[in-house]
């Protein structure tokens, strides 16, 4: 029996004045799979994600998150939705412990429940070293993990991770890619990254945004034509 | 729990974790009790030419009264450099989505910006209200004027923290947010006494003005048309912010 569809977008468009950002876009990502959204920089993959996570409204289509629509029932919607933009959303007065708390409360969740919830968070992000250290005082590695925390905090089915390495050493990078498999399983990821061999090394499979549409995913098992199709569309962008 | 108390939570901290709350709270706590000194000394000055009336002002009058009415006039330009940081803080460091990524709404987050906003302003307000209290040591005080005061006193610092989230919610900077709400605060302080200026006595202005709905606060009177306006105020405010922070939403 093939996986739920956790994220299912049809007809998506959004325009930035006169400009089609995403037009016509249409995207399943089921359970248990992590998709990377590969574009180059403008493709318009961070306009994609905060769509799909509520944050921005399309002007036209229809995004459902694991069968709930999110124009309809957005906060029900939300709440199954984690999601980690570009740069980390940390507030720099807060600790490590005390912005996650924040993230689970805001979430609904109740004070025994939040409690269980970041422990188990930073358990996970393996973040114990730094529970207690204020987030202006993170590096951009440990700050990129707690946004990954915040993200998981409330054990959503759907994770959407904006650029989640840009920033990091090779090391962290690695590192994130391990935390990736772990918290794959069950859930649906949506990656976006301008590096195909981020993707690769992260992904199941991957679809290029260009121009606005979103080709069809190809397994990132395929390297040489995701590649040359990558290539492809680069190049067209840059002709 | 309800995203606005959460986030009314976090303002609170941010706003106690920040060097600039607690200069204002012992600022505005030592300019009080100088106020409250310049009161006394007036006060032993002018209480004999009134020793032998029955119905002359009291210490109530002479001191508190006038105590407040300062600190009122004070709150329009302490409460912007509380509040300025409010939405337009949360904007500056890339925050704003998380909240809106959490599913709560504008209304929400303006409400909880206002809660949390007001943390200060109400201890500070709880400090320079001991002040006056402590004559009661040594002294009768009119208890009902001084509540009466004290309310119109609250009520006033509602409606500038909320003027100071709005505000908040349109600036690009939590300096123009701060300025913008003095200036604003400063208008409404001052235009019943423009209109005055002028000869106008009884017009929209001068209803609109702050003090004109103050004033019956100080003389110890609570009239319900002056707890509705500060209330309108605050409602206008926080309405207004809300609709800004679903537009913030729109525009991404």
């Amino acid at each position: 029996m093939p996986n739920e569809v956790l994220i299912h977008a049809s007809g998506v468009a959004r325009r930035h004045a006169a400009h089609l950002v995403v037009h016509d876009l249409a995207l399943d990502v089921p359970a248990g799979m992590a998709l990377g959204l590969l574009g180059i920089n403008g493709a318009g993959k961070s306009t994609l994600l905060r769509m799909l996570a509520g944050v921005l409204a399309p002007d036209a289509g229809r995004i459902t998150i694991a069968g709930v629509d999110l124009h309809e029932e957005p906060r029900a919607a939300r709440r199954l939705i984690g999601w980690l933009p570009e740069r980390a959303p940390l507030y720099p007065e807060l600790n490590v412990v005390e912005v996650l708390t924040f993230a689970a409360r805001l979430r609904g969740l109740a004070r025994g429940a939040a409690q269980q919830a970041v422990a188990r968070a930073i358990e996970r992000c393996d973040l114990g070293e730094v529970r207690q250290r204020l987030c202006a005082n993170l590096s951009r590695g440990f700050a990129q993990r707690v946004g990954l925390a915040q993200a998981i905090v409330h054990e959503p089915p759907v994770l959407l991770l904006d650029e989640p390495t840009a920033g990091l050493d090779p090391l962290q990078a690695q590192r994130f890619h391990g935390l990736l498999a772990e918290l794959k399983p069950g859930r649906a990821i949506v990656l976006s990254s301008h590096q195909l061999a981020e993707v690769q090394a992260s992904c199941d499979s991957a679809a290029i945004l260009h121009a606005g549409t979103l080709d069809a995913p190809l397994a990132v098992g395929d390297g040489a034509a995701l590649r040359a199709r990558f290539m492809a569309r680069v190049l067209d962008r840059a002709a | 729990m309800s995203p606005w108390l959460a986030i009314a939570q976090r303002e609170w901290r941010a706003t106690f974790a920040s060097p600039l709350a607690w200069t204002v709270l012992a600022a505005i706590s030592a300019l009080g009790a100088w106020l409250l000194l310049l009161g006394i000394e007036s006060y032993v000055a002018l209480a004999p030419r009134y020793a032998d009336r029955p119905d002359g002002p009291g210490v109530t009058d002479l001191v508190v009264a006038p105590m407040l009415a300062n600190l009122a006039a004070l709150m329009v330009f302490v409460v912007p450099l509380l509040t300025m940081r409010a939405i337009v803080g949360e904007r500056r460091d890339g925050t704003l989505p998380l909240l809106f990524a959490a599913g709560a709404s504008g209304s929400q987050i303006a409400f909880g910006k206002f809660v949390g906003a007001l943390g200060v302003p109400l201890v500070l307000l709880a400090i320079l209200l001991a002040m006056p209290l402590s004559l009661a040591v040594g002294t009768d005080l009119d208890l009902g004027k001084v509540a009466a005061g004290a309310l119109g006193l609250l009520l006033l610092t509602c409606a500038l923290t909320a003027l100071g989230v709005l505000c908040s919610a349109y600036a690009q900077h939590p300096a123009s947010a701060a300025l913008a709400a003095m200036a604003a605060g400063l208008i409404g302080w001052i235009a019943d006494a423009a209109a005055r200026e002028r000869g106008i006595t009884e017009g929209l202005l001068n209803w609109l003005a702050l003090p004109t709905h103050l004033t019956a606060f100080m003389r110890g009177v609570v009239a319900s048309v002056d707890v509705v306006y500060f209330m309108l105020l605050v409602v206008l405010c926080l309405g207004l912010a809300a609709m800004r922070l679903a537009r913030l939403r729109e525009l991404g």
